[in-house]
């Protein structure tokens, strides 16, 4: 909740759903909680826009609502973790993509797109949208059967329902369990051929944005221990997390004791693929214990030795690795000597990082001083209690308090993400007029091939777009892929602090 | 002249009296030894014997005793005046952990003057020296001449003349790293399980010294200690760790961050210096910013 983060929220609301939203969504940020005639007061709208964009927001999960304490208005609330949220939707599609495949990505982007949808309009509007798509393919039989794996793998649940509590006029959402639904595909596509307001479908499903971050933290994890250790050992670490997943919590800090049995038996499954993990089995889960970066611990000798995978642990380790980059690119290899050096010591004094840090002694002071200045490390002075005389000195002990030094890395991460945000805007903004044009044309040119006008006609219009106009546009799209992809990269480094922030 | 002989043989043996009692001997004992002296003459040989600075006068109980003087300290202020012998005795009670000029000056009450000329005198003599102190740079510290100064105050292999040699470390920072990544990837993969694999990655302090004095980089004589602090560095760089053998013996290995370079370090904000005066107005703001210009062109 700080200023950081209403900046780079307000900036996205601002590019997916314009001016107004915009406005509202700071009202609340800033604001906390408040109901409709507050907002309007504040901002200055007209009752029915900010009606308007609440609506918006919480159609998309952006905001909340609970009754005030009179129990007759509402006061509504901005979710702004979720705000966050609307960054990585490109990769959510990319993780069914690559998962499950076309169909699956078209879905949850659909799904995306309606922020809670019914199952039969959802499908049916995938498939109106595909029907002459030759290359895609697009089957009703293929598309129902995506979404009842999507559901059954828990990527899309159902959303919650609303119910009104005896005596107050403000209705509740309500989770409610997921079912896996029995979808007929003939019934589906006799919906294709009514109108969409006639379809009958009551139960509405919206897209589970854990199921995804789950897949994301396991990626992650897998990953660090292959660069670790080698493939084999990230292969094992795996088949630990699916076991983790049949008896514990997802998010559990630390998971429930696995038996090594049944994990020998993941191993002997994929024994074809991997045979040098079946046959190392022993070795290999002993060296991820030891040299795992503490991802995998020995809890017990039951049934021939019991593990357990540590999540906490995980986003413990993966945090420093990504303050230590973070120190290293801001201030030297140097100074992420004294971090690291601070870190493995808790408490150490200004003498004896020079003595440990082997560095020339007004460098060190100099790195130090400048690590606490960008509070990288904090320092706890420790003065003698009223000894006589005012020669007292005080010691100096220098630490770091991970979870300050993460939100300091958080914060940076809302600027730069506010930033690029806020770039890519100006960019567009810039070329509003070129941008607009090429989007003309190319409707236009769309529109005569499908006609099937002559090609001389079509190169007329294509070239109303002058060549250093074509150079211009180039540069803006290689500007904005970039400004794009630095988003996707911080989200990711978002991700692992939000990670860490869930373990208190 | 058989005057001065006797003498000769009185001081010899008042002389040989006190080597034989290191703790030293009251006047009662040079009288019982020397009973044919007067206590007139024992008085005056006492006190030549003073003069010379062949022994030490020390108060005990209401009584005097002397003690003899160290031979070399006998030789080392021959010539020098009381000062000089005061200064001289305190710098050698320090040893080769040398004595700071405050100390001398507080315990030797001297003035400030007449101290420096002292020292400046037995400097030139060469017999004392100062030496820098590597903790502080401004503290000067004396000790004799023919001492090696303590690793506390010289700072061991690492130091020349008082200064920190960075660039030495460096280049054995580098060294180091460079023979634990040759042995690194030894773990991925190994056809003979990754048991012998992270072994075989493995490499102990003296293996490293051994190659570092094979190649011949340090002209100084590295101790297994030098090339553990220096192998410490390698792991506050956070590119090796470290273990232990159950022998007791600590062994390292080269290692990937667990990460590559996260999103926040590969966008210019993440390392500008001046993050925290971008504003959305003013005179550093996103839509301008240089370094943003340089990293999109």
């Amino acid at each position: 909740m700080s200023h950081q983060l209403g900046r780079v929220v307000s900036e996205i609301l601002h590019r997916y759903f314009g001016e107004i939203v915009q406005q509202v969504g700071k009202d609340l940020f800033t604001y906390g909680s408040k109901p409709i005639s507050m907002i309007v007061k504040t901002t200055g709208l007209p009752r029915a826009q900010v009606v308007e964009s609440l609506r918006t927001l919480l159609k998309f999960h952006l905001a909340t609502f609970e009754p005030s304490s009179n129990e007759v208005n509402a006061d509504y609330k901005l979710i702004p973790d979720n705000v966050l949220l609307l960054i990585r939707y490109p990769r959510y599609l990319l993780q069914m993509k690559s998962k499950y495949g076309s169909e699956a990505e078209l879905l949850i982007e659909e799904l995306l797109q309606q922020a809670t949808c019914s199952a039969t309009i959802l499908l049916v509007t995938i498939a109106k949208k595909y029907k002459d798509d030759e290359v895609k393919n697009i089957t009703m039989s293929k598309l129902k059967d995506t979404f009842i794996s999507l559901a059954t793998a828990g990527y899309i649940q159902q959303a919650p329902v609303e119910e009104v509590k005896e005596g107050c006029e403000i209705p509740t959402l309500v989770p409610v369990a997921t079912i896996v639904p029995e979808l007929d595909t003939r019934h589906l596509l006799h919906a294709m051929t009514m109108d969409i307001s006639e379809i009958t479908d009551n139960v509405y499903w919206e897209v589970n944005y854990d199921r995804f971050h789950l897949d994301f933290r396991d990626e992650i994890m897998i990953k660090a221990v292959t660069r670790r250790i080698d493939e084999n050992a990230g292969e094992m670490l795996q088949h630990l997390l699916r076991l983790m997943y049949l008896t514990s919590a997802p998010w559990a800090p630390e998971s429930n004791p696995t038996p090594v049995l049944e994990l020998r038996e993941c191993c002997q499954r994929v024994a074809a693929e991997k045979p040098h993990l079946n046959q190392h089995f022993d070795q290999y889960l002993k060296v991820l214990e030891e040299n795992g970066a503490g991802f995998v611990r020995r809890c017990g000798e039951a049934g021939g030795g019991q593990y357990m995978v540590r999540p906490r642990q995980a986003a413990h380790a993966l945090l420093l690795c990504t303050l230590e980059h973070c120190v290293t690119e801001r201030l030297g290899s140097n100074a992420a000597r004294i971090f690291r050096l601070i870190n493995s010591k808790k408490y150490i004094e200004e003498d004896d990082i020079q003595k440990h840090a082997m560095l020339p002694n007004k460098e060190c002071k100099e790195l130090t001083y400048k690590l606490l200045e960008e509070h990288f490390i904090s320092v706890q002075p420790m003065r003698k209690a009223a000894s006589a005389g005012g020669l007292a000195k005080a010691i100096y002990l220098y630490h770091i308090n991970l979870h300050e030094v993460a939100h300091t890395a958080a914060e940076l991460c809302y600027r730069a993400l506010h930033n690029v945000c806020r770039r890519a805007a100006h960019e567009r903004r810039r070329h509003a007029r070129l941008l607009d044009k090429q989007r003309r044309v190319r409707t236009i040119v769309h529109g005569m091939r499908l006609r099937g006008e002559p090609q001389p006609n079509i190169d007329d219009v294509e070239e109303t777009l002058t060549p250093p106009e074509l150079a211009v546009l180039t540069s803006v799209e290689k500007r904005l892929k970039q400004l794009s992809a630095a988003e996707l990269e911080l989200d990711r480094t978002l991700f692992i602090l939000k990670w860490y922030f869930m373990y208190p | 002249m058989s005057s001065n002989s006797s003498e000769d043989a009185i001081t010899e043996k008042i002389l040989n009296i006190a080597k034989k009692n290191p703790k030293g001997i009251t006047d009662k004992d040079v009288a019982a030894t020397i009973p044919e002296l007067s206590s007139e003459q024992r008085v005056m040989m006492i006190n030549k014997l003073l003069q010379q600075g062949l022994i030490d006068l020390f108060k005990q109980g209401g009584s005097f005793i002397y003690r003899l003087k160290t031979q070399s300290s006998k030789q080392a202020v021959k010539g020098a005046d009381n000062e000089e012998k005061v200064v001289f005795n305190l710098i050698e009670e320090a040893g080769n952990k040398g004595i700071w000029i405050r100390d001398i000056r507080v315990r030797s009450n001297l003035a400030n003057t007449q101290l420096n000329k002292v020292l400046k005198s037995l400097e030139s003599k060469k017999l004392i020296k100062a030496v820098k102190c590597v903790n502080a740079s401004k503290k000067k510290v004396y000790m004799l001449y023919n001492l090696e100064p303590d690793r506390s105050i010289s700072g061991g292999a690492w130091y020349q003349d008082q200064d920190f040699e960075s660039e030495f470390v460096d280049i054995l920072n580098r060294q180091c790293l460079r023979f634990l990544q040759q042995r690194a990837d030894n773990i991925k993969n190994n056809p003979r399980g990754p048991i012998v694999g992270r072994t075989q990655s493995y490499a102990t302090a003296a293996e490293v010294q051994k190659y570092i004095t094979d190649l011949g980089i340090s002209n100084v004589k590295l101790e297994v200690e030098d090339v553990i602090t220096i192998l410490n560095t390698i792991v506050y760089d956070g590119k090796a760790e470290s273990s232990v053998y159950p022998d007791g013996s600590k062994v390292y290995r080269a290692i990937d961050p667990l990460l590559p370079a996260p999103g926040l370090v590969q966008v210019p904000c993440g390392v500008c210096p001046l993050i925290h005066k971008c504003c959305s107005t003013g005179l550093i703001t996103p839509q301008d910013c240089i370094y943003m210009n340089e990293w999109l062109d």
